[in-house]
Formats: C-alpha cells, sequence, structure tokens
C-alpha cells in the first residue's frame, strides 16, 4: 500500500427518478487521502450521492472527477474505486481468500502476485489463518474485514463504504469504528463514508457533511459541525439540543438579537449564517451548557426528571409556558423533581440558526 | 395442536400411515409381477423366474425403444436446459406485469391439458413431416418439460444477491466475467435440478409420445401402452420395473443436488 | 446481455413449437366445411357426447372430493413431524410425481383385477363371496386417478398447515375453546387456502386425465380426453377433435379465472 488515493471533485451534480429529486445539484472536492462522511437520515441523498461516486448510478447532470479524470461516463468497473457495501456482499461460493483476490483475478494478475498480495492484506487486517475460511464460517465482524480487504487489496483510488457497520451490535461498532480509524491512517486512501449515526461520523471522519431532503447542509470539519450548526437541522442532528422557537430582530456582525417566546425575553447570541430579520429561526443550546441558579436574571423553571448518570446526571426540565428541554450537569443530589431553578448559559454557547438553509442548492467546498 | 389428546394422535399417525402405504406400495406391485414364470401376469405370481428379464433385453423393438427414450429424453433436456435458464434470467430482469405475464406464457404447457397438446403437436407435425420422428417427439416433449427449467433456475436466482453482482462488477468484472465467476456457480444446482426433472417427464411422458411416435420410433412409455392392449405378458412388467429404477436413481441424484442448493447459500 | 435477446430464444420456441400448433388445432374448429359452427352443435347436440361431458366432471368431482378427504392426515402429520421422519414422508409423497402416469396405472391394473391380490384380500378376510368388479368402471378409474392426483392436494395442504402459527390454537385453547371448536373455529379455516389450491388443481388436472381411464376404465367410462383423442386416432375427425379441445380448455381456463379471483394464487402452488 503506497499512493495515498486521490483528489474527489463533484462539480453540480444532481440526480432526478422521474419527478423525484432524490440530489440536489451539488458540490463536492474531496483532498486526497481525506476521510469524509455522509451524514444524514434514511432518504437523505447520501447513499445516491455515494452510488454517484462509485458510478452504479448515472447523474441526471454534473460531472464526477477522481484525480484528473474525468469519470462522469465511465461504468464502476472503469473508476478504480473500491466499495464496501452494507451487508458485505461476500462471494458465499468462494474462501475468504478468493473473495479478497477476485478484484485482482478479474484483472489478470498472476497466481504467485495475487497470492502475495492477498497475504499481505490478510496480515493488516489481523485475518491470516482465514485464508481459506469459508465466509459463512466468520463472524460479522471478521466479514466486515474481508469486505474491506476485498475492496483495498486493488489500491482503489477511493474507497467507498456505505453504512458497513449497522449490522454490527453497539459494542463491536464501537471496537470496529477504531480500527477503522487506525487502518485509515495507515492506508491513507481517500475515503467517503456514509451512515446514519453521528456519533460514528464525530469519530472518524475529518469532514462531515451533513445531507437531508437531497442536500448538503453543512460540510465542515467535526468541531464546526458541532460548535457552528449551519441550521437547525444539522444542530438537532448532531449531538443532543435544545432548540427554541425565535424571532430574529436584528442581526449584525455575526450577532443577532432574537425573541424567544419560550423564555419571554430577547436574547442576544452568536448567528449562523443564513439569519436574517423575517426568517424562522431557533436558539439552540446544548443541554451541557445550561447552568442552574447562577445568574440573577435566569429564566425560571421547574425540575420534572433527574436521570442518574454516575457523575453527570440527566435533567428533564419544564419552562413556565410548558415548553421542556434537557440539561446535563455534574451531579447536584439537593436537585430533585420539584426543584424550581432558574437557567442561564455562557454568552458564547448559545447559538441561534435558521430554519431551513439558505443556500438551497450549491454547497461550497 | 400440541395438546392433542393421544388416541387422536395415533388415529391421525395410522391414517397417514396407511394413505402413505397407498401412495406407495400399489407402484411397487409392478415388481413381483416381472419376475412371474408364466406367460400371463400374475399377482402374485405362482413361480419366479427371471426369464422375462431375458426376453426384455434380448428383443429388438423393447430394446430400441428403450434406446429412444433415452435419446428423446437427452435432446429434450439439452435444449430445455439451454433454453429455461436463458429465460429464468432474462425474466429475473423484468419486473411487475412483463414479469407476470411472461412467466404464465412458459407455465402454459402445464396448465393446458396433455391430450390437447399432443394432438395439436400430431397436428402441426403431420404438416411439416416430424411426425415420426425422435427430433419431434424431442421438441413435443421439450415443451413440457421447459416450464419446469424456468422454475428450478428461477429459484435458484433468487437466491443470487444484487450487491454481489455490483461488487463483483466494481472489483473490476465485466459483465461476462461476473456472470461466469458469480451467477453461474450459484445456480448450478437449479439448472442441474432442472435437467434433472426435465429428463424424468420426457422418459415417463406418454400421451404426446403415442401421438407423435412413428411405427418404427417409439418410446418406452409407446411400448408399454401398446403391449397392454396387444400383448400382456409380464415382459411389460419388466419394463415397467425398469421405469421404476430409473426414477429412483434421478429422484435420489435430485434430492442430493438440491441439498447443495442449499449449503451454497449466504 | 440485452433481456430481450434471454427471452428471445425461449419465447420464439414457445411460439412455434405450442402456440402455433394450438392456434393452428383450434382453427380446426371453425374450418368444417360442413360449417363453421357445426362441430360444437355435433357436441353440444349428441346426449352421447354430453353424457361424456357429465362423466368427465362427475369423476373429476368425485375424485377432488376423495383426495381432500384423503390428504388431511397426510399433511398433517406431515406438519408435525420433523428430521428423519419428516423427510422419509415427505419423499413419500415426492416420490409418486417421478413415476409415469402408465407405469401406476398398470399396476393398478394388475392390483384391481377379477383374480387379483386386492380381490383376494377382501374373499379371504369375507369381506365379500365373489370378486368384485374393480375395472373396467368408474371405481376402477376413480381409485387410479386418486391415487396419482393424491400429492397435488397433499403438498399444498401441508404447506397452508405448517403456516399456522401454533399460538393461535394455544390462544383459542385457553379461551376455553374444546377441541372441536379449535379446529373448526380457527384451525380449519385457516386450512382453507391449502384445500381450496389443492381441489382446484386436483380437479383441473382430473379434466385432462387420459390415461387413467383409458386402461382403468375402458370404453364404459369414457372421458373428454379419451373423446379428443378417439376423434383423432380412430376417426381422424379433426375439427371434431379441435372442438372438444377448445371446451376441455375452455373449461379449464374458467375454472381457474374463477378460482383466481376467489382466492390470491398462492404462489407455493406452482413451485415443485
Amino acid at each position: 500500500m503506497t499512493n495515498t488515493g486521490l483528489p474527489l471533485r463533484l462539480e453540480a451534480i444532481s440526480k432526478h427518478y422521474g419527478k423525484f429529486l432524490a440530489l440536489a445539484p451539488t458540490n463536492l472536492d474531496v483532498a486526497a487521502g481525506e476521510f469524509l462522511t455522509l451524514l444524514g437520515p434514511s432518504g437523505s441523498g447520501k447513499t445516491t450521492l455515494l452510488n454517484l461516486i462509485a458510478g452504479y448510478v448515472e447523474p441526471t447532470a454534473g460531472t464526477v472527477a477522481i484525480g484528473s479524470r474525468d469519470v462522469t461516463g465511465l461504468p464502476a468497473r472503469l473508476r478504480n474505486i473500491g466499495m464496501v457495501f452494507q451487508n458485505y456482499a461476500l462471494f458465499p461460493h468462494m474462501t475468504v481468500g478468493q473473495n479478497i483476490a477476485y478484484g485482482l483475478s478479474v484483472r489478470g494478475v498472476s497466481k504467485a502476485e495475487s497470492h502475495r498480495r492477498v497475504a499481505e492484506v490478510l496480515a493488516l487486517m489481523q485475518l491470516e489463518e482465514y485464508a481459506d475460511r469459508a465466509i459463512q464460517k466468520m463472524s460479522g465482524g471478521q466479514q466486515q474485514r474481508v469486505a474491506l480487504a476485498r475492496a483495498l487489496i486493488i489500491e482503489p483510488d477511493v474507497l467507498l463504504m456505505d453504512e458497513p457497520l449497522s449490522a454490527l451490535d453497539k459494542q463491536l461498532r464501537r471496537n470496529v469504528q477504531l480500527e477503522l480509524r487506525r487502518l485509515h491512517h495507515k492506508h491513507g486512501r481517500t475515503t467517503i463514508y456514509v451512515t446514519h449515526d453521528q456519533e460514528e461520523a464525530l469519530v472518524l471522519s475529518d469532514r462531515i457533511a451533513v445531507m437531508n431532503d437531497g442536500r448538503i447542509h453543512q460540510l465542515g470539519s467535526v468541531d464546526d459541525i458541532y460548535d457552528r450548526p449551519a441550521n437547525a437541522f444539522v444542530a438537532g442532528f448532531i449531538g443532543e439540543s435544545n432548540l427554541f422557537a425565535a424571532t430574529v430582530t436584528s442581526v449584525s456582525d455575526g450577532t443577532a438579537i432574537v425573541d424567544v417566546e419560550a423564555f419571554r425575553r430577547t436574547i442576544r447570541a452568536p448567528a449562523a449564517p443564513g439569519v436574517e430579520p423575517g426568517r424562522p429561526a431557533r436558539l439552540l443550546l446544548r443541554p451541557e451548557h445550561l447552568l442552574f441558579n447562577h445568574a440573577d436574571d435566569g429564566v425560571p423553571a421547574e425540575i420534572v426528571e433527574t436521570v442518574y448518570l454516575g457523575e453527570l446526571s440527566q435533567y428533564g426540565i419544564v419552562l413556565e409556558n410548558g415548553q421542556s428541554l434537557i440539561a446535563r450537569q455534574i451531579t447536584d443530589r439537593s436537585i430533585q423533581a420539584g426543584t424550581r431553578v432558574t437557567l442561564s448559559w455562557k454568552p458564547d454557547h448559545a447559538r441561534v440558526v435558521a430554519e431551513s438553509s439558505t443556500t438551497g442548492g450549491l454547497s461550497n467546498a | 395442536m400440541s395438546k392433542l389428546p393421544i388416541w387422536l394422535r395415533m388415529i391421525s399417525n395410522a391414517a397417514a400411515s396407511l394413505v402413505l402405504g397407498f401412495l406407495v406400495l400399489p407402484i411397487l406391485a409392478v415388481v413381483p409381477a416381472s419376475f412371474n414364470k408364466a406367460s400371463f401376469i400374475a399377482l402374485p405370481p405362482r413361480n419366479y423366474s427371471g426369464v422375462w428379464y431375458e426376453r426384455f433385453f434380448e428383443d429388438v423393438e423393447w430394446q430400441t425403444s428403450l434406446y429412444n427414450s433415452l435419446q428423446v429424453a437427452v435432446i429434450a433436456t439439452a435444449i430445455a436446459v439451454v433454453l429455461g435458464t436463458l429465460a429464468a434470467i432474462g425474466l429475473r430482469r423484468l419486473s411487475g406485469r412483463w414479469r407476470a405475464s411472461i412467466t404464465a406464457l412458459f407455465l402454459a404447457p402445464m396448465i393446458v391439458p396433455v391430450v390437447v397438446t399432443a394432438v395439436a403437436l400430431y397436428r402441426s407435425a403431420l404438416d411439416v413431416g416430424l411426425s415420426g420422428t425422435i427430433f419431434g417427439m424431442s421438441l413435443g416433449h421439450m415443451i413440457l418439460a421447459l416450464p419446469f427449467v424456468v422454475i428450478n433456475v428461477g429459484i435458484a436466482l433468487r437466491g443470487v444477491d444484487d450487491n454481489w453482482l455490483k461488487a463483483a462488477s466494481g472489483l473490476g468484472g465485466g459483465s461476462w466475467t461476473v456472470f461466469r465467476t458469480i451467477t453461474l456457480p450459484n445456480i448450478v444446482p437449479g439448472i442441474v435440478g432442472g435437467a434433472i426433472f426435465s429428463f424424468i417427464t420426457s422418459f415417463d411422458e406418454v400421451v404426446v409420445a403415442v401421438f407423435l411416435a412413428g411405427y418404427s420410433n417409439k418410446t418406452l412409455p409407446v411400448k408399454i401402452w401398446e403391449s397392454i392392449r396387444l400383448e400382456f405378458t409380464p415382459v411389460i412388467a419388466v419394463a415397467a420395473t425398469m421405469m421404476i429404477v430409473l426414477a429412483i436413481v434421478l429422484f435420489a441424484v435430485a434430492q442430493f443436488a438440491s441439498r447443495s442448493q442449499g449449503n451454497s447459500a449466504r | 446481455m440485452q433481456t430481450g435477446l434471454l427471452l428471445a430464444p425461449a419465447l420464439l420456441v414457445l411460439a412455434t413449437v405450442f402456440v402455433i400448433p394450438l392456434a393452428r388445432l383450434f382453427a380446426l374448429a371453425f374450418t368444417d366445411p360442413a360449417g363453421t359452427m357445426v362441430p360444437f352443435e355435433t357436441l353440444l347436440g349428441s346426449p352421447v357426447y354430453r353424457q361424456v361431458a357429465f362423466n368427465t366432471l362427475v369423476v373429476a368431482g368425485s375424485v377432488t372430493a376423495i383426495c381432500a378427504v384423503l390428504a388431511w392426515p397426510v399433511a398433517y402429520v406431515l406438519s408435525r413431524l420433523k428430521g428423519v421422519w419428516f423427510i422419509v414422508a415427505l419423499y413419500g409423497v415426492l416420490f409418486p410425481f417421478w413415476i409415469s402416469v402408465l407405469v401406476r396405472t398398470f399396476a393398478w391394473m394388475l392390483l384391481l383385477e377379477r383374480n387379483g391380490p386386492l380381490n383376494k384380500l377382501l374373499m379371504g378376510s369375507g369381506l365379500t363371496d365373489s370378486p368384485i368388479s374393480l375395472l373396467f368402471n368408474n371405481t376402477g378409474v376413480m381409485i387410479g386417478m386418486v391415487h396419482v392426483l393424491l400429492p397435488y392436494m397433499i403438498l399444498p395442504l401441508y404447506s397452508a398447515m405448517s403456516r399456522i402459527d401454533r399460538r393461535l390454537l394455544l390462544a383459542s385453547d385457553g379461551l376455553g375453546a374444546g377441541l372441536l371448536d379449535t379446529f373448526r373455529r380457527v384451525y380449519f379455516p385457516l386450512c382453507l387456502p391449502g384445500i381450496a389450491g389443492g381441489a382446484t388443481f386436483v380437479f383441473l388436472l382430473s379434466l385432462g386425465f387420459f390415461i387413467t381411464p383409458a386402461l382403468l376404465g375402458g370404453a364404459n367410462a369414457i372421458t373428454l380426453s379419451m373423446l379428443i383423442a378417439n376423434f383423432v386416432n380412430e376417426r381422424l375427425a379433426w375439427s371434431l377433435a379441435a372442438a372438444g379441445s377448445i371446451a376441455l380448455l375452455a373449461i379449464v381456463l374458467l375454472i381457474m379465472g374463477l378460482t383466481a379471483k376467489l382466492l390470491p394464487l398462492d404462489k407455493g402452488m406452482f413451485a415443485k
């Protein structure tokens, strides 16, 4: 495994099925060796985008370029991509070794050379003794590694992974995620990863593209997405969040003044791009950022539920207008259901986000 | 009804055994009749002898009819397997109305009463000069066997996951390579099962054969049919026993093949 | 390869070797020199032919009814067996499919004749005084046909039975229903699709039977199929044969259409 894969560029790529818009025109630039995750709920367009990159689906419009090659008209087998499918798609009538060697055998690689490379990849995946094993005898986690080995051995320019861990149980999934990360540092190939699990995205990625309704809502690093979500959808999808309807009075210099009906007061907070007076907006407060009884003019509220999580506790809270929210803090035994508290937060920890993204189509790289 | 009282269970087991016996045992009645020494058929025979077996294997007409049956079955199976496999693969790509109607078309020979098919084929065979020929009979049997191949291969194809094909093509396989290395190995048991069932269908078939056979091109069932009406001797029982033996062998092979289909599944 | 290219050879051959010959035959029904509808009038007008049609339907109906009764114990036991015994029983039902109708019918000829083992058994055990005529009448034909067609009734019924969730029966029992009630109100209705499917299958196949009635019934139990064969072989009456064929096929398609409307077609029925 020597080279690190190639950069990927999508320009104005889109896909319609009849009247149905699966993917709105999208731009995407992925650097060579980067690990990019397409994150979103089902139907968000992430699998369509993956299949367009792979070449299993033809775009309605737009181009795909891998490195300096325009591959738009090429089918999958000519693009030199490696794909790992959701259910692994391992060939049942072949052994582990034969599965992995398949890509080499269709390229006419000699038996000796193929043998050597398979051994190399098996070592990388820690599956050395399994070369002649039937795949039905392998566990889910092992099959997943075989699928990855099969994709990597052909030295693809881009590695594509379609929710490869969704069939594994939670504990195993966490271990495999860390392993995937380590492997990526070793093979360094440009990787596009699809998942609906935001924790997984946060663990694995260099950058995340949060998608919904056939569009990329935000593309950025893990910190960007978490601390500075671009709109209400991203804010709600990543991490845990409390969102409140807010009417924008004014915006200047990245700070907005909004009326939050749930608090019955006017708040000043950093604003995401796209926030402007007249457009529906939300105030975002993460559970870990809420403070109890810290300020004299805090928002009055009542605790209705406490969930003990060890060092931290989660508190279900109700405001005077009936709206509920969640807070998470270091456990304070004096706070019980029924306790009245006032809520406040550091000014930087609140954020105003627009209801839906203004950049309707072409999201920038 | 896991709480069925024991007397009811015993009765149903007894009844089931009786009915199963009724299904299987009468068929075997033919075997002792074939070992009859006398020249008329009697069950049970008074004296046992293998003399009619000698007669069967020495008689030119019986041997020719056996040979003809094998020929016709082989040709019919070969054509049915090729056409049926291609058709099943093609059907898999269709969906909805098209798939349902064309499948129904392929299954039609099973639904049309055999006599009607036989008479129709006889008429057309007369028209084109194929009446009384081995090839004519093979075509007739092939049409009856085709639905079984289409069904069997169709079932095997349902076990082939589309994602395997996508993975294989993504790894660089062209469409013929993918078919040869991925699809084919996984449907071979289905093809073999279809072939075996085609063979026995043709070998056993009477009605179409009776109408399409000529004087010198009879199949074994046709010879049996005629002999029953003209010359009722134990040699008929010998021929019938031969057919049963062949059926047992092929049945065993087919069960074996369908087991291996179950094993190669993911 | 293009889908069309895959289907074309089979479709072409099907058209040439099946569809066209059938069409050619059916055309003969309408091209009798005596008049377009004459063959049909002859068939419908003659009391002999009407008797044959009636006889065919009666035999088919009786065979279906008998099979419907006999299938129950086997299908039930099959649905409850496991392991080796299940395989043995299943093979017992499947194996007859592989034996030629001719061989099976011939076996019955040997068994049912006047001096045959069945009559000897009946006389020996004192059930009858003189041999019963079991051959060359409807009785013999029905015995032979039941023997051949029973598996076609057993398999769909077994399929329906094995799909019944045992817990439904436990629930019925728990709610206080006795054995007969549970059977009548829960089990039997769930078996109905299987019975209906099997019955349709058996009835339709009975209509087309030729070998068995010919050998076991002779001239005393003529069916439509025998009649059609007779028209061609003995009398070269092609237009009558064609008219009879159309009539037979029409009855088959009519019944298939009716049952398809009344029941959702079970895919399992056509999968052997």
